[in-house]
């Protein structure tokens, strides 16, 4: 039987500023040469809680202020399923804006709290102008996730800080660039299967293990037996991944 | 004071051309401005004889100066101009530098300056141009200009501010831009284009601007050009594209973003009175500007570079040479400041459309994997041929290259200094 995996683009519209394409591109070729269809369904405002329900995997990419405003509001409408999805081991990557969306809240550096849809037990702070954004190329050891001891990496860019609380674990440690918060050395967060990050790049296909995790566990969920995935030839990303390590950890 | 300055940067100036280090169009202006911060509000007001025309977008700043430039020049105006990439304070006060007397006196009828998009509001606090110019705005290095929305802010306070001695030149197509012409005291013109025929059915996923700037509900268009840029209006708060001037021209250079930049050119220089057979004349002259469609024979075999920086003007360029059937083409991807160090750009343009009819794909840069990384998972993994070195690409793909073929280069910023340096062999600013 083929397997067929059906990934949730959310707002691809609004939350695609940093070329979160990149990944939903990746998470396709990646089923496709290992002979898994894919339907790709974009969830926007029009989508109903029907459709969001059949997702087998799920992307949430960052934007602009404005943007994230007319996001928040559908959101609103859409979280219990998304909640649900998210609890009941649904695997997703969240990153930068949608990270943060998926706290509890996000204090504005005027001290504004801005709910968060609180599916993730971690908060983030804006400390305001007078501390610089944090921009740069970034690595990050995820061994304790992937089972793989090779860094990732990735690009982050945000205002916010991001605290963990204690229901969530980090995606990963700190080797060179700033993470959550420039402070505690954690980077991202792990929930079930739900990966939040502030490591963009886009970071699916620079990091193949990441999008492997995640293929592997929607089709663990969705067809409940254990797969493994056959290997692909990464060489092409493993070299763009060294160009970036010898840059940075020298 | 504004003397000694000015004295001392044109010596700068003197010294960098003599030992030829390129960093004459820049550091005179940037010694100046760090010892009086009003040097150029001081030197314009000295000179209020010399128009100013300011020229903001994210792309096309350059290739629309030329123009204008090229014009004024023809119709016989003195003009001064800044170098291009020396956009910042600094260019525009170096500029001021080189066309003064020691006395700060300029003999000049008619300054053109392109203006980095963060710049644009400090030059407006410290001028009073006869013309603004704003062409587009599309994401462009994040990391360096923070996003769209702030900077049409920023824009929109400061032309808040312009009298009616200043006319304001919009693209009308462009909904950010065009509504930087609500309730503005300055004149305020628009151009657009009024294309027959097919255009886009759907919007490419690079399009920024799709929300309104007004209500921000979701735009509707009646035809998109590329991009977000088409004939668009809110279906929410009625808010639409605005009426254009009517403009006949002929179109010099390639590309429909050329078109955009020629009807822009055309309409600033309306505003300054200058008879309309000249300028038509003077237009069908222009040739493009360095690293902009510009061509180079080399061994006897044609080159030629488009700047590609982003990913609305990487799609337009790959729209372009495909028109133009190009079957060899090379990606230069850099990855320094002024290309902006975050290249997730990449997966935001189109090459799944475009590359199936290229022969050859050659790439290289400092990203040079992550470029390749792109096109592999764009599906081409034949005739694609990867390089560490920009000079082995280069040597490699004209040797490949047959004969009355053209090698066409879309490298980023600095990526297209470096190619034009190991063709001309020669460095440019």
């Amino acid at each position: 039987m083929k397997q067929m995996l059906t990934i949730g683009w959310l707002y691809p519209e609004l939350m695609s500023i940093y070329g979160d394409r990149g990944n939903v591109i990746c998470l396709q070729k990646r089923c496709e040469l290992r002979g898994i269809e894919t339907k790709v369904l974009l969830v926007g405002l029009q989508t109903t809680e029907k459709e969001l329900s059949s997702c087998d995997i799920l992307l949430m990419g960052g934007a602009q202020d404005s943007q994230q405003t007319i996001v928040a509001k559908d959101l609103e409408k859409k979280k219990k399923t998304l909640s649900s999805l998210i609890e009941s081991g649904v695997p997703g990557i969240y990153i930068c804006g949608a990270f943060q969306f998926l706290g509890k809240y996000y204090k504005e550096a005027d001290g504004t709290i801005v709910n968060g849809l609180g599916i993730f037990d971690l908060y983030t702070e804006n400390p305001g102008n007078n501390f610089p954004r944090l921009i740069g190329n970034m690595a990050f050891d995820a061994s304790g996730i992937l089972g793989t001891a090779a860094p990732m990496i990735g690009f982050e860019n945000h205002g916010g800080r991001t605290y963990l609380g204690l229901g969530v674990k980090p995606l990963g440690k700190v080797i060179k660039g700033f993470g959550n918060n420039g402070e505690d050395g954690t980077e991202g967060s792990v929930y079930k299967n739900s990966i939040g990050t502030y490591s963009h790049g886009p970071i699916l296909p620079k990091n193949p293990p990441i999008a492997d995790f995640l293929i592997q566990e929607a089709l663990k969920k969705k067809y409940k037996q254990e797969f493994v995935l056959s290997k692909l030839d990464d060489t092409i990303a493993e070299k763009a991944k060294q160009t970036i390590l010898d840059r940075i950890l020298q | 004071m504004n003397t000694l300055l000015i004295f001392l940067g044109k010596l700068v100036m003197f010294i960098s051309r003599l030992i030829g280090k390129g960093s004459g169009s820049t550091w005179p202006g940037h010694i100046a401005l760090s010892v009086n911060p009003f040097f150029i509000s001081e030197i314009t007001q000295k000179n209020p004889h010399v128009k100013i025309i300011l020229i903001a977008g994210t792309n096309g700043k350059t290739t629309t100066s030329k123009m204008i430039a090229t014009v004024l020049e023809k119709s016989g105006k003195s003009i001064i101009q800044n170098k291009s990439g020396a956009n910042l304070l600094n260019g525009v006060a170096s500029s001021f530098i080189e066309s003064s007397t020691v006395f700060g006196k300029i003999n000049k009828d008619v300054a053109v300056f392109e203006i980095d998009e963060n710049t644009l509001p400090l030059v407006l606090e410290q001028t009073k141009p006869t013309i603004v110019i704003a062409l587009n705005l599309f994401r462009d290095q994040l990391d360096r200009y923070g996003e769209l929305d702030s900077i049409a802010k920023k824009w929109k306070k400061v032309f808040s501010m312009l009298n009616h001695n200043t006319t304001v030149v919009l693209n009308a197509d462009d909904p950010q831009i065009a509504f930087l012409g609500d309730k503005l005291h300055a004149k305020t013109v628009y151009f657009g284009l009024d294309e027959k025929g097919e255009t886009a059915s759907h919007l490419q996923h690079a399009s920024d601007s799709i929300y309104c700037p007004n209500c921000h509900n979701r735009l509707e268009y009646k035809k998109i050009y590329y991009s977000h840029i088409g004939i668009w209006n809110c279906p929410f708060c009625k808010l639409k594209r605005p009426n254009i001037e009517s403009i006949k021209t002929i179109y010099p250079l390639p590309g429909m973003y050329n078109k955009y930049n020629t009807l822009a050119s055309v309409l600033a220089i309306k505003q300054l009175d200058i008879p309309e057979n000249i300028v038509q004349d003077a237009i069908a002259t222009v040739t493009p500007a360095f690293g902009r469609q510009e061509k180079i024979t080399i061994n006897g075999k044609t080159v030629q570079i488009f700047l590609a920086k982003n990913p609305a003007s990487f799609n337009q360029t790959m729209q372009t040479i495909a028109d133009l059937g190009a079957k060899y083409v090379a990606f230069v991807l850099n990855d320094r400041i002024p290309d902006g160090r975050d290249v997730s750009w990449i997966w935001d343009i189109d090459l799944e459309k475009f590359l199936p009819q290229f022969t050859s794909v050659f790439i290289s840069g400092d990203r040079v994997y992550d470029m390749e990384l792109r096109v592999w998972y764009a599906g081409r993994d034949t005739n694609v041929y990867a390089f560490a070195s920009l000079a082995d690409a280069i040597w490699n793909a004209l040797e490949n290259l047959p004969e009355k073929e053209t090698l066409y280069i879309l490298p980023t910023y600095s990526a297209m200094l470096e190619v034009r340096k190991i063709i001309t062999g020669k460095k440019i600013l």
